[in-house]
């Protein structure tokens, strides 16, 4: 927009300029002529200390130089304040996640392979936590959750060495109840491990079973479920099980994935353990869909170099002026 | 004290001695010499016309000098004379000064005081008279022709003349400044010196690095260029430069010894007659 006093704005700043001119030409003529007319400055300008002095003052200007420009450099730099920005949905690894793996003996090797899984993803993990829960007639918590992860690799080791070399102590304790692989009791067990009730984290449960159940529980699938679904918890189901060839399990399965579906969870059905580290993945990304919030954008500023920088080069150059003044 | 104070003419002999000095110099007496060539310079009625329409060109009567010296004040009055002196004050005043006081010595004692002047581009001769009015005249001369916007200061061009010019023997008084001599120009100075009485007065320079000129700018007159404020502030660049002033003038005083001139060093206008004087008394008593 231009304004009615624009011009003479203009007008009576290069009036100020061309003053300002005037004012300092006429400055340098008077004091042209009051400078001192010498002859031979020779008998000076030769000698070699006068060439030493001169060449340790062209020095010290450079210095100068070189400081200011560093300075302006550096001024640039931080004035554009350099920083690292970082993607992280902060959601995920303010995860707690209860492993519940049904240790009935046709379980075996697909609890080996999600142990095996965990293991590695435990060195990518910050913050999140994880539990490990065994069930067969009853519940055990292998450990409780935590985030010290040289624990929880450690632990995840020994039952996967214990599953290996069919070392029985691995169902130790599991055995308390009336019957075998009792889903609906074990996942209810593992939906009451979570603590901290009031803290705002993301709950779930891998639970890894095949539905095949011997004996009277206590609860049954969907009522576990329900419970999950009442204290916010997602239980992700793999289910080995579910195999086409085996027509009479076909009715655990259905209600296996109703009840995971229920609580917000998923369900993955399958028949070779090798496809579990890819099952995982896929429950890792199900929970970053699912968990709400967009993903948290981290700029973290760097400008400690750059300060330090520029403070020695404003330590050069007060230095090299009060050097030149001298 | 003045009649006292003389340029003393060492070498003597050929011929009359008549008054005080004792005089070998060729200039206009009662007593006829010899013929020689027109040179310029030469008074137009010492042509011996006759003599001259017998032979062909130019010839000038000699005689044998009466008793009349001729001093020839030699002063460069190029803008290298215009700038500062070692005092402080402009080194063209110290000529005059200097160049007044010996003309004036030299009137009162009868001898002729001649001018050759000028700077790097043109040398101007003033031939010699016996009146304090001609001296005067001289003296301005130098004055108004010394100036900051002068030519170049070149004394070689003015010692060129001199030796090109002069074939009589004459006591040349040189008044120049600290300007160092370059072989070609000892070589000259050395040929003069035994051709004539030499004497040379240098006006110190200035002091480049005296301290209450060290915030004020300063130019070399001769390129403009600029002398640095910021390094003449430099104490060990002042004690080099002490140091270096001290040995030229030492360097100085020995050539002018060995070129057989007597030589003098001034620096301010209070130290030029007790200078002459001192010149002139060690110039009497060396030997030459």
């Amino acid at each position: 927009m231009i304004t009615w006093w624009a011009p003479i704005a203009w007008a009576v700043a290069s009036g100020a300029v061309v003053a300002l001119v005037v004012w300092q030409v006429g400055r340098a003529r008077t004091k042209a002529r009051d400078r001192l007319p010498v002859a031979h400055a020779e008998r000076l300008t030769a000698l070699p200390a006068y060439r030493r002095a001169l060449a340790a003052y062209r020095a010290l200007v450079v210095g100068f130089v070189l400081c200011i420009v560093a300075l302006i450099a550096l001024s640039a730099v931080l004035t554009a304040r350099p920083a690292t920005v970082t993607l992280s949905s902060p959601e995920l690894h303010n995860r707690d996640i209860v492993l519940c793996l049904d240790v009935s003996g046709s379980m075996i090797s697909y609890d080996a392979a999600v142990l095996d899984v965990f293991d590695s993803l435990t060195e990518e993990f910050t913050g999140e936590r994880i539990s490990l829960v065994v069930f067969n007639a009853s519940a055990v918590t292998y450990f409780p959750l935590t985030n010290d992860y040289d624990y929880i690799s450690q632990q995840l080791d020994r039952l996967g060495t214990e599953l290996a070399d069919d070392d029985p102590s691995y169902y130790d304790g599991t055995l308390l109840g009336n019957g075998s692989s009792l889903v609906g009791d074990g996942l209810a067990s593992c939906v009451t491990r979570f603590d901290r009730q009031q803290d705002e984290r993301s709950r779930s449960v891998i639970l890894v079973s095949d539905n095949f159940i011997a004996g009277e529980q206590i609860f049954t699938l969907p009522q576990a479920a329900a419970l999950a679904v009442d204290r916010g918890v997602r239980v992700y189901g793999i289910n080995p099980g579910d195999s086409s060839e085996k027509d009479y399990l076909r009715e655990y399965a259905v209600e296996f994935e109703k009840a995971m579906n229920d609580s917000g969870g998923a369900y993955y059905p399958l028949n070779d353990p090798a496809v579990v580290p890819s099952v995982v993945e896929s429950i890792e990304a199900e929970q970053a869909a699912v968990i709400p919030g967009a993903p948290l954008v981290t700029r973290t500023e760097h400008p400690e170099l750059w300060i330090v920088l520029a403070f020695v080069g404003l330590a050069g150059l007060l230095l090299l002026a009060w050097r030149l003044k001298r | 004290m003045q009649t006292r104070l003389y340029i003393h003419a060492h070498r003597a002999v050929r011929g009359l001695i008549e008054g005080e000095y004792r005089s070998v110099f060729h200039g206009r007496s009662m007593d006829f010499d010899d013929l020689r060539p027109y040179v310029p310079g030469d008074e137009f009625k010492d042509i011996d016309w006759k003599a001259t329409a017998r032979y062909g060109s130019p010839l000038t009567k000699r005689y044998i000098a009466s008793r009349k010296h001729t001093v020839v004040l030699v002063v460069d009055t190029g803008r290298d004379m215009a700038a500062l002196g070692a005092g402080g004050e402009s080194k063209r005043d110290v000529a005059i000064l200097a160049a007044g006081t010996i003309g004036y010595i030299a009137i009162r004692h009868g001898d002729l005081v001649a001018l050759v002047a000028g700077t790097e581009k043109k040398t101007e001769f003033v031939p010699g008279e016996l009146t304090e009015a001609h001296l005067e005249r001289l003296l301005q001369r130098i004055q108004s022709s010394t100036r900051l916007d002068g030519a170049k200061s070149n004394l070689r061009t003015q010692l060129e003349y001199v030796s090109r010019l002069f074939r009589r023997r004459m006591i040349i008084m040189v008044i120049g400044d600290d300007r160092a001599l370059d072989e070609a120009e000892q070589k000259l100075v050395r040929r003069l010196a035994a051709q004539h009485e030499m004497l040379w007065l240098s006006v110190g320079d200035a002091d480049l690095m005296r301290e209450d000129w060290a915030k004020r700018d300063m130019y070399d007159v001769a390129d403009s260029s600029g002398v640095p404020t910021f390094l003449r502030e430099n104490p060990r660049l002042r004690a080099a430069f002490e140091r270096s002033v001290i040995a030229t003038a030492e360097s100085t005083d020995e050539l002018f010894e060995s070129l057989s001139i007597s030589s003098r060093r001034v620096t301010d206008e209070d130290s030029v007659v007790p200078g002459i004087f001192r010149l002139l008394e060690a110039h009497k008593h060396a030997r030459r």
